[in-house]
């Protein structure tokens, strides 16, 4: 049994991925488009340089002994030795140096476990309850439709080059385990008159701006999930945003058409096809059950320790004699040693017996009851996990945050840990709060699923007599069902350090309260006192000391250094730039208005003048895409000339304007009058075609070409500390060489004569330096190369 | 990126430069360079583009080291007396730059060898001393389309310009060679040591300027300088079209009935 068959044409895509590596390593591919290559095959480079994260499709959060073994064989072999369990129920394997990423995917496909769409515009892995199929309160079991629906799509050409990711989930029933108004499309599995069918949901999604879906179709028939995301999958192809990555996700489209243009455009695709029975899925089936035989002796324990993990961790199927079995990984890492013990004790209970969850934990099912002492020896000697805790602790949920994340604030693994170690020097009974949700994420980006938290926080910055030290936002009271989910609310905020105390006061009064019965449930405790108690606390621990007196307060848990701008927002600068396009853009049509208005009364200057600045602001218009900036007049017909013209992407007809244009000769602008309306003409054509990766296309749809724009998220990172002058410019400059226009590059130079000599000599070389920052010592000095 | 460590280090100087660059430093490496004359001239442009890391240095000269060439010719040293020039001009550079391939032609520069010779090179840098070497050397860089810097030093004057097809060549500004003993050789009127330093660097800068790419060369320009007063002077030279179709029968001067 696998849980997705991988597309029949990867082994051939393979084969040129493997020449792209290749082309790469020896520098004939540059990064940015390596980059477009890689990450829809799953391959994310890390933070450190030359260092690469490898998604795995788990569908349904489905994963066979078999495979899992897998997984950390390769992680082991290439990687840090870790697989790593995500928030979005699959697994990824870490630290892989680039000549092991094609061996990695190799081995991976072998057992049929597939990368590709594991980043990129495209379908990413499709979710469903990690009970599904064994909970006694599912209206049926949902794995089936996620898996159908997974092989389907990414057998899909058109599946992998979409506006932006698309999310889909699976819920069992209206409680909405899967959070289906928390992301692009969701379905809620219903029963009408006796048929399976789903109710749908369109258009949420969490990150910086959280929208909560909508309800697109109370009731499709069970045959019809794929005519449904089809038709979404195509419209989102055809309507969505290709040009601001800031909203290009399916809300937006929502946000911008409101309901009933949505509605239209919906309805365009899916009446076409949602009467044809051919496209209905093949569902697979699952069987939850134990194997027939199983060749391993039954253990039996009668300790206490082994009341106490079945009470927290153990939980009876609606198949009678069959149990599920979470287990609480620490962050979400299985180390090698973990990861051998398990799969070998769970190659004896068949395929089915493996689902990873939400909150980054293992979930194992169809375990049958005399192994339950088997189970326990083998999951107690674990080496690396939260077993022994009260589950609340294992349940909550961090992102990776700004050790490894470009656009992290703080750090909640850090949090997450000194939350753990304050709460078990407590006598709080965290048994009494097993599914409580604390969620955090270490800026406002919702990888930590802050807010869908019970009790949630976000990063921040907070500053003290112009100190930065870390600090986060305080939200509480998400609601998750279907048709009801409303997102955690904001009451507070607090430095970094105050968290645990925090936590551990507030759960004090609530786990109090919930033994006593006090309030019928969270949402009643929050309103009648949880919130006002937030905010008290939040009062009580709102003073940070001056920096002299204590500088822990500055540095994030389980930072080295204290916090630092450099860490954050280095992604947020290209939304400027495109305000920028859009500028010259409004001119030219402004200025187009204006000349049109011009009569024969007007005197030959005052065209003159207006063709100049449409000409000028033409040809400005796009160097922004390939990652230009012009700082001169002359600078932009030459950049041009040099970047459009010459590479095809505008025809050489508009040549002889640029010198016309570079000089502002006006003696020659009315002559050149409709070359110049044409080249305007040309060059919003271009803009209008050009999709979400900025790649230009020709109105006939071909892409013509891929625009060198350095990606503002990502740049090389050479560390000159302990190069002495001038051979830390020296080095610098070699790599500067190196890279495409636009493309950034971050140096670590020391302070001092370093940090004094070498940014103003790469300026005087023309490049622009984008940000220094003092780190502890050093300096973090990134440039944008001319 | 082909630099290996040491040598970031050791062309850092140029690396530096605006202009230059690992890329510029990347073509002097890969660049082949030829110097007709291991002389006044030849000494230091073989010293100075050694030094800059030009990958392939060819050396042609058919001379012996003479105690009369060390007050000017300073690649060659005092127990250098009686060796080819060349060899102790190969072993100077290599001490200077190990990175240099230095091939040696212990020959004269002749019509019948020249076209061969000019082949394997990119410029060709002419330190000879005599009229007939000069306008042989303008005419067979001219045939192979070879650019190349001319030089010329007598007494404290010197006199430097640079071809490249297209642009004015040597014959541009001097149609044939003066007649025989019509100009005093070194030999006979001195020369001043030091102007052959300056000359020749001159040609050295024009020779990498052109490897590189970089800022205006000496092109339909002739430089002048005294260096008795110490003047320099461009002077303008049109290209004309001489149509050079072929080497002369002969490259003696001329006699000068007159004088004789």
């Amino acid at each position: 049994m696998k849980f997705y068959e991988p597309s029949t044409v990867l082994n051939s895509e393979l084969d040129t991925f493997q020449a792209d590596i290749q082309a790469f390593i020896t520098g004939e591919l540059d990064p940015i488009k390596f980059k477009a290559f890689r990450v829809a095959h799953g391959v994310y480079e890390q933070r450190q340089p030359d260092t690469y994260m490898i998604r795995i499709r788990c569908a349904a959060g489905g994963i066979t002994p078999t495979q899992l073994r897998r997984a950390s064989d390769v992680a082991e072999a290439y990687g840090s030795g870790e697989v790593h369990f995500t928030t979005r129920q699959e697994i990824q394997v870490h630290d892989v140096r680039i000549e092991g990423v094609m061996p990695v995917i190799r081995e991976l496909l072998a057992v049929g476990l597939s990368t590709r769409g594991g980043g990129g515009n495209t379908i990413r892995n499709i979710l469903t309850p990690p009970d599904s199929g064994v909970h006694p309160d599912d209206v049926f079991d949902v794995d089936p439709y996620a898996m159908a629906l997974t092989t389907r799509m990414i057998h899909e050409d058109d599946s992998w080059n979409l506006p932006r990711k698309l999310k889909i989930n699976f819920s069992t029933n209206a409680s909405d385990q899967s959070y289906t108004q928390a992301t692009c499309l969701g379905f809620v599995a219903m029963e009408q008159n006796g048929q399976r069918g789903f109710a749908v949901y369109v258009g949420g999604g969490m990150g910086a701006k959280p929208m909560v879906g909508h309800l697109l179709l109370p009731f499709i028939p069970d045959t019809r999930v794929y005519h449904v995301a089809r038709a979404i999958k195509v419209m989102f192809d055809k309507h969505g945003n290709r040009r601001s990555k800031y909203s290009s996700r399916l809300k937006f489209l929502w946000k911008k058409l409101e309901r009933d243009g949505f509605l239209n455009i919906f309805y365009e695709e899916y009446n076409k096809i949602k009467a044809d029975d051919t496209l209905n899925l093949v569902l697979p089936t699952v069987h939850n059950g134990a194997p027939e035989t199983i060749s391993l002796p039954p253990v039996s324990v009668t300790t206490e320790a082994f009341e106490l993990w079945k009470k927290r961790y153990v939980v009876p199927q609606k198949q009678p004699g069959l149990y599920t079995i979470k287990i609480p990984l620490q962050l979400g890492d299985l180390i090698r040693e973990d990861a051998v013990a398990l799969t070998d004790f769970l190659s004896h209970f068949g395929d089915n017996c493996i689902r990873c969850d939400r909150a980054q934990n293992m979930r194992l099912r169809n375990i049958p009851e005399a192994y339950l002492g088997n189970a326990f020896t083998v999951i107690d000697g674990l080496k690396q996990t939260l077993v022994r805790h009260a589950a609340f602790v294992g349940n909550m949920i961090n992102c990776t945050g700004a050790q490894t994340c470009k656009l992290g604030i703080c750090l909640p693994r850090g949090l997450s840990t000194a939350i753990r170690n304050t709460l078990s020097d407590t006598t709080l009974d965290l048994d009494a709060i097993p599914e409580f949700r604390l969620n955090m994420s270490g800026c406002p980006n919702t990888c930590g699923m802050h807010h869908i938290a019970d009790l949630g926080f976000f990063g921040k910055v907070g500053r003290k007599d112009g100190n930065m030290y870390p600090a986060y936002n305080v939200l509480a009271g998400a609601k998750t069902g279907a048709g009801t989910t409303a997102y955690a609310e904001r009451y507070g905020e607090l430095p970094a350090h105050y968290i645990p105390a925090f936590v551990r006061d507030f759960l004090k009064v609530y786990i109090d309260d919930k033994k006593a019965g006090t309030y019928a449930d969270y949402h009643t405790f929050l309103q009648e006192k949880g919130i006002a108690l937030i905010q008290s606390l939040c009062d009580t621990y709102k003073e940070v000391p001056a920096l002299e007196e204590d500088d822990r307060f500055y540095t994030d848990f389980g930072a080295k250094n204290r916090l630092s701008l450099d860490e954050i927002g280095t992604a947020e600068c290209s939304a400027g730039l495109f305000d920028m396009l859009d500028f010259d853009k409004k001119m030219i049509k402004k200025y187009s208005a204006d000349l049109a208005k011009t009569d024969s009364e007007a005197t030959e200057s005052e065209p003159a003048t207006l063709l100049g600045l449409i000409l000028f602001h033409s040809v400005r218009m796009l160097l922004v895409t390939r990652g230009l900036d012009a700082k001169t007049h002359e600078q932009a017909f030459d950049f041009f000339d040099k970047h459009f013209i010459t590479t095809g992407l505008v025809d050489e007809r508009f040549r002889p304007l640029m010198p016309i244009g570079r000089a502002n000769d006006m003696t020659k602008m009315v002559a050149n009058t409709d070359a110049i309306l044409d080249l305007a003409k040309t060059v919003n054509a271009l803009y209008e075609n050009m999709d979400d990766s900025l790649r230009f296309k020709s109105p006939s749809g071909d892409t013509i070409i891929e625009a060198a724009v350095a990606s503002d998220d990502t740049h090389t990172v050479k560390d000159f500390r302990g190069v002495a002058c001038p051979m830390n410019f020296v080095k610098t400059k070699l790599v500067l060489e190196t890279l495409k226009t636009g493309a950034r590059l971050m140096v670590l130079l020391d302070d001092g004569a370093p940090i004094q000599n070498v940014p103003n000599s790469v300026q005087m070389e023309g490049h622009t330096i984008v940000s220094k920052t003092p780190v502890d010592g050093y300096w973090e000095v990134l440039i944008q190369k001319a | 990126m082909n630099l290996n460590d040491e040598q970031v280090e050791r062309y850092s100087r140029h690396i530096i430069l605006q202009g230059v660059g690992g890329e510029g430093q990347e073509k002097l490496l890969a660049a082949k360079i030829l110097i007709i004359g291991a002389g006044g001239l030849g000494a230091p442009v073989a010293l100075y583009l050694a030094a800059a890391g030009v990958g392939t240095i060819g050396i042609i000269d058919a001379d012996v080291v003479d105690i009369s060439n060390l007050q000017r010719q300073v690649i060659h040293f005092t127990p250098d007396i009686g060796r080819p020039k060349v060899e102790s001009a190969k072993e100077k550079m290599n001490a200077i730059n190990p990175d240099v391939r230095v091939v040696t032609y212990n020959e004269l520069f002749t019509k019948n060898n020249a076209l061969d010779i000019l082949a394997n090179y990119d410029f060709v840098v002419d330190g000879t001393d005599s009229f007939s070497a000069k306008f042989l050397i303008n005419d067979a860089c001219v045939l192979a389309k070879k650019p190349f810097s001319h030089g010329g030093i007598l007494r404290f004057d010197g006199q430097t310009m640079t071809h490249v097809p297209g642009t004015a060549s040597y014959r541009c500004v001097f149609k044939e060679p003066p007649p025989a003993n019509a100009v005093p050789t070194c030999s006979q009127a001195g020369v001043f040591g030091a102007v052959a330093g300056m000359l020749g660097t001159i040609q050295a800068a024009e020779a990498i300027r052109y490897i590189v790419g970089v800022g205006e060369l000496l092109t339909n320009r002739l430089l002048i300088f005294d260096a008795l007063r110490m003047r320099f002077r461009t002077v303008r030279v049109k290209p004309s079209e001489l149509g050079i179709q072929g080497f002369r029968d002969s490259y003696d001067p001329p006699v000068c009935e007159l004088r004789r």
